[in-house]
């Protein structure tokens, strides 16, 4: 085991598929000479050159409408778009053209695409570099949206990404990306599949479901109220599509309680899903109304006080867990 | 074979269209490009193309300009000079209808909605859709368990009409209501087998036993006691003797004996000190002036003097709780919560009804509180809760214009406070006389568990409060 | 010219079966066959035919909403086109597409589109991938004069052109986007002249001249094959039906202009010039039509014959392996 980056553990992943796999190629802005703007890339240019390593010109339309058209051609391309909010230009190409080709050409096309970047707010980056959008990628049918919060995670869910034949939109939180946690020795080749939550801390009094970031925070509420005698079970869902809802319901089956924490806001966040089933499926387990702690609905501002309001933070998060205990 | 001319649809979501007019006229010769009618959507008037050469064949009785026809609808035929069309008896290919249109069949039931939702390699997981297993307790709505609750359902042993096994709001209800018919058919004694049997042994008549002592179960010690009872008084009466008019005699009632022989029991046990007061009682007679005012409009309880003294009492022994104590054996047992006890007076002699929690009851609460114990004490309804626990009684004497006197310690308590009468008197007040209405306090208190000073400061904050009812409105 | 015989009378056919199987289909829809839309090529046959006479299977085309054109060019028969406007199971999309979106990967159709311009950047795609694995093959996008002034237009071309991809950019400008005209919408009606910007070559061609179209996208196609980049070429013609059937005609443009171009019908041209240099005689060419002719009655039938796709199958195919 060696104590890595999340980053490093998603290039790990990258840098090991590109080896095997000529028809992987990244392109981006700066993902070339520069390594990436997080450092994604970083290294990969001086092996194998710019064909694979293609730095684009600002025109994310242009290169992800470029790249599904290489999916479709026998190419596996990634494209690293650095911030989420800029990928919101390519938007028709992704839902219109990227999500829907596989079921449009009954299956004799796939989809083999990564779009990867960062996400989430931290660091005052405002409200153009800050957003998620997990729900508006969830909801359409043929996309795989992945998440993970740690650089175990990191590096199995890519290389599954790198894999698989369906188009994956890999999110990466900008305040995870300097993180560092065990990743086993390169000669490991270990794959995470999509849909499978991991249980981040056990406990009995409630089910805490955290996204990205969240988890971080939730597991440190957790072990503030530990202190109180709450036992709280932390959920790292890891994939919000497909979403494993029985690991949640499982819990749920103990604990009777649930509360689902996303910085990004209500209404119609990740946790509303999550809560309608298992509400639905879980209806008699529950000994308290199903409730989710969510951002500010507000852009994101950029004063570090008002950043800071809008997202739960781990003393907020503890108030919600006692307040759900109660009820 | 002739071609079949029906209204095409004109953009997407038309489903029907006005005909308007023929442009050309049954038995034409038509090509390629003409335009053969006119017809109106919702969005535009077109002139419709015809793609076949041949004989136009109008189809008879079609529709007259403005009648509205739906997509699909048969208007014509091109067909060969002579051909001899469906409508004159030859064979033909089916109403446009059914195979032109080619409808496309509807599904009926409603498609598997999870298999988009999982990923691949997934399954449903089967125990959440299978009924409870056997042997586990049945699942129950977060509903009916809370209806459960209040119908006083036990709903451990129902068969739940829910899709899973579930008991539901409507299986609980419908136990509910099978109870209630059961109840009412059922004999209105509840009483111990015990007891029964003892009832039986000893001629009691259980139906008037249960009478005395409504919602109560009895038990052998009550059909034993009332058997008591009744032997003393069937107990023959005393000869009387010769001489001038006799003494009337009467066997004691049970409530009589009961009072004298607690009365003699408290005064073996108890070391009783009485401490009298006066106390200007003005503002308690103005705020009581002031309630019956406020009554009078909004309606509710108008509490009585008793009602006002008890919450005052209450919350002086919130400050004095050894006044709310008792000993039991070797222990003195200081109730948290002050119980007051306000003797009423009945035919069957002194009941003492307790207002319970009186502390944290607002006066208009103790009020109706009393008011319900004093009518069930004197309809000779009160039950044993009504009786029992108090921690502390007030005995008021004030109607028959007393001031002070000595009441007796309502065992096992600690104290109890006699009321006298209020009366309007001249009074010093800062140097000047002044009408006053005064009124007399006697508390008699246990010496065993309290000295003179402490009781006598408690009966000097009861002075305070009535004096300064605000106190205890802030309390 | 510079066709042998055998090449022309296969860009004859191929006229024709476009041609018989659009006006086909204009009559089948006018029967209440065809659900949706359904957007005809009457009048452009030149181009498709002109540009896929280049392109084999491995070789990716992507098109637009008047696709089926493209679709014959490339190698989709009439059965499968009609079959998947009717809805039907055997239609090359299985009838989860419909007219605008056909998918024939087998040999290189890789969808006409609902969404007018990102064939363009999925063509360049294409050509990225053929040069990233090393492969001889090209990329061609169709689209017409309404996707000239959409973003994707710029950015594919500007890709194509830094990378230096194998792609051939086919504007079929008929001089209307439904029912705007070209000339109102841009200020530069030669949509050729606007490769310059990217740095590529342009080129202008009669769009109803297959002779003509073959000839310059014959030197596309060499070009990109070659490594020499991508090319914008720009084809003048005119759809002679409406936007799409069902539609009025009338309104935006007059009978006599569409009168007028009827009289250069692709075919017409074709023959004249086939009878100038005396290449093939009449009766071979009405041979070709009365064949395609029966090609096309037969794709009708076998499309009502066909069965709908079962409901069950609704869901599937929206993951790789779901």
């Amino acid at each position: 085991m060696r104590e890595i980056t999340y980053t490093a553990a998603a290039r790990e992943a990258l840098a090991e598929r590109m080896a095997v796999d000529p028809t992987i190629f990244v392109v981006g802005e700066g993902i070339g000479p520069r390594g990436g703007n997080f450092g994604t890339t970083l290294g990969l240019y001086e092996k194998y050159g710019a064909m694979r390593l293609a730095d684009t010109p600002i025109s994310e339309r242009g290169f992800v409408g470029m790249c599904c058209g290489a999916a479709m051609t026998g190419a596996r391309p990634v494209v690293d778009f650095m911030m989420v909010d800029f990928i919101l230009d390519a938007f028709g190409e992704i839902f219109n053209q990227v999500a829907k080709m596989q079921y449009m050409s009954s299956g004799r096309l796939k989809m083999p695409l990564l779009i990867r970047g960062c996400i989430g707010i931290g660091g005052s980056a405002a409200t153009h570099h800050s957003g998620s959008y997990l729900p508006q990628f969830s909801n359409i049918p043929g996309l795989r949206v992945v998440i993970p919060t740690t650089p175990y995670d990191a590096k199995g869910l890519m290389k599954t990404a790198l894999t698989c034949n369906d188009p994956v939109l890999f999110l990466e939180h900008k305040n995870l990306m300097a993180t560092k946690g065990p990743v086993p020795e390169p000669e490991e080749d270990y794959y995470i599949p999509f849909g499978q939550a991991r249980i981040a801390r056990e406990g009995k009094d409630v089910t805490v479901v955290a996204l990205t970031l969240m988890v971080r925070k939730t597991l440190e509420a957790a072990e503030a109220l530990a202190k109180e005698g709450v036992s709280v079970e932390v959920i790292d869902p890891r994939t919000v599509s497909p979403l494993d809802t029985d690991t949640i319901l499982e819990s749920v089956k103990k604990t009777g309680r649930l509360l689902v924490i996303d910085e990004s806001f209500q209404p119609c966040g990740i946790g509303a899903e999550i809560a309608a089933q298992i509400m639905d499926k879980g209806f008699d387990e529950l000994d308290a109304p199903v409730r989710r702690m969510n951002g500010g609905f507000t852009p994101t501002p950029y004063s570090p006080s008002l950043e800071a309001a809008i997202v739960p933070n781990p003393k907020t998060i503890a108030q919600a867990i006692r307040d759900l205990i109660k009820e | 074979m002739a071609v079949e001319i029906v209204l095409p649809r004109l953009g997407w979501t038309m489903e029907e269209g006005t005909f308007v007019e023929w442009l050309k006229k049954d038995g034409d010769e038509v090509k390629p490009g003409d335009l053969i009618y006119v017809v109106e959507s919702d969005k535009t008037t077109a002139e419709v193309e015809n793609f076949d050469t041949g004989i136009l064949r109008i189809v008879p009785n079609g529709p007259a300009a403005g009648a509205r026809i739906p997509v699909g609808f048969l208007l014509a035929y091109v067909a060969k000079p002579g051909e001899v069309l469906p409508f004159e008896g030859g064979v033909g290919t089916g109403t446009a209808h059914s195979t032109g249109s080619g409808t496309a069949p509807v599904p009926e039931q409603p498609l598997s909605s999870s298999k988009g939702v999982e990923g691949p390699a997934r399954a449903i997981a089967a125990s959440t859709n299978g009924t409870a297993p056997a042997g586990k307790t049945p699942a129950i709505s977060p509903r009916a368990r809370k209806v459960a609750g209040q119908l006083g359902v036990d709903w451990s042993d129902l068969k739940g009409s829910g899709s899973t096994g579930r008991i539901v709001e409507r299986d609980v209800r419908a136990a509910a209501a099978t109870a209630a018919a059961a109840i009412a058919a059922a004999p209105k004694v509840n009483a111990t087998p015990v007891a029964a049997r003892a009832a039986a042994d000893l001629g009691v008549d259980l139906a008037a036993l249960a009478a005395s002592m409504p919602g109560k179960r009895i038990e052998r010690a009550d059909v034993e006691r009332y058997a008591a009872e009744r032997v003393a008084s069937a107990a023959p009466a005393l000869r009387q003797a010769q001489g001038p008019a006799p003494a009337s005699r009467k066997p004691m009632s049970s409530t009589r004996k009961l009072i004298a022989e607690r009365m003699t029991t408290t005064l073996r046990t108890v070391a009783p000190v009485t401490l009298t007061t006066e106390v200007d009682a003005t503002e308690l007679v103005r705020l009581r002036e002031s309630l019956k005012a406020d009554a009078a409009n909004s309606g509710g309880e108008v509490p009585s003097y008793n009602d006002l003294l008890a919450k005052i009492a209450a919350t002086a022994l919130t400050a004095h709780p050894q006044l709310n104590a008792r000993i039991e054996g070797d222990e003195v047992v200081t109730e948290a919560s002050a119980h007051i006890g306000i003797a009423v007076d009945t035919e069957r002699g002194l009941l003492v009804v307790v207002v319970r929690d009186a502390q944290d009851k607002t006066v208009r609460q103790i009020a109706q509180a009393s008011r319900e114990l004093i009518a069930r004490a004197k309809d000779g309804k009160a039950t044993m809760n009504d009786l029992r626990g108090s921690t502390f009684s007030i005995t008021n004497l004030g109607i028959y214009d007393i001031d002070a006197f000595t009441p007796i310690i309502n065992a096992p308590e600690c104290a109890i406070l006699g009321v006298g009468r209020i009366v309007a008197k001249p009074v010093i007040v800062k140097d000047k006389v002044k009408a006053r209405k005064m009124l007399a306090l006697s508390l008699t208190f246990d010496h065993r568990l309290v000295d003179g000073a402490p009781a006598a400061r408690f009966l000097q904050r009861i002075k305070q409060l009535i004096e300064t009812p605000y106190l205890w409105l802030a309390a | 010219m510079k066709v042998t015989k055998d090449q022309a009378l296969a860009l004859y056919r191929m006229l024709q079966t476009i041609r018989q199987s659009e006006e086909g289909l204009a009559r089948q829809y006018a029967a209440g066959f065809i659900h949706g839309a359904c957007h005809t090529y009457v009048g452009e046959e030149a181009i498709a035919t002109g540009v896929c006479a280049h392109l084999d299977y491995n070789d990716a085309i992507f098109s637009t909403h008047r696709g089926h054109g493209h679709a014959l060019a490339k190698g989709v028969s009439p059965r499968e086109l009609f079959a998947e406007l009717y809805g039907r199971e055997t239609g090359v999309s299985h009838g989860r597409g419909g007219s605008m979106h056909l998918f024939k990967p087998e040999v290189g159709m890789m969808g006409t589109s609902g969404i007018v311009a990102p064939c363009i950047l999925q063509a360049t795609g294409a050509g990225y991938s053929f040069k990233l694995r090393g492969v001889p093959h090209v990329g061609a996008a169709f689209f017409g004069d309404g996707a000239s002034n959409n973003g994707a237009f710029h950015e594919g071309l500007n890709l194509a052109a830094i990378y230096q991809l194998p792609v051939v950019f086919v504007c079929e400008n008929n001089q209307v986007a439904t029912e705007i005209a070209f000339s109102y919408a841009t200020r530069n009606t030669d949509v050729w002249k606007k490769a310059e910007n990217y740095g590529m070559p342009g080129v202008c061609v009669d769009g109803n001249d297959v002779l003509a179209v073959h000839a310059a996208a014959g030197e596309a196609v060499e070009r990109a094959r070659a490594g020499g980049g991508p090319t914008l070429i720009e084809a003048k013609t005119y759809r002679t039906r409406p936007h799409s059937e069902g539609m009025r005609d009338g309104g935006y443009r007059s009978l006599e202009e569409v009168e007028a171009w009827k009289k250069r019908d692709p075919i017409k041209i074709l023959t004249q010039k086939l009878m100038i240099e005396n290449i093939v005689p009449q009766s071979e060419l009405d041979a070709i039509a009365e064949e395609i002719r029966l090609v096309v009655e037969d794709a009708a039938e076998f499309a009502k014959n066909s069965p709908y796709p079962d409901g069950a199958t609704a869901l599937q195919h929206v993951y790789a392996e779901v």
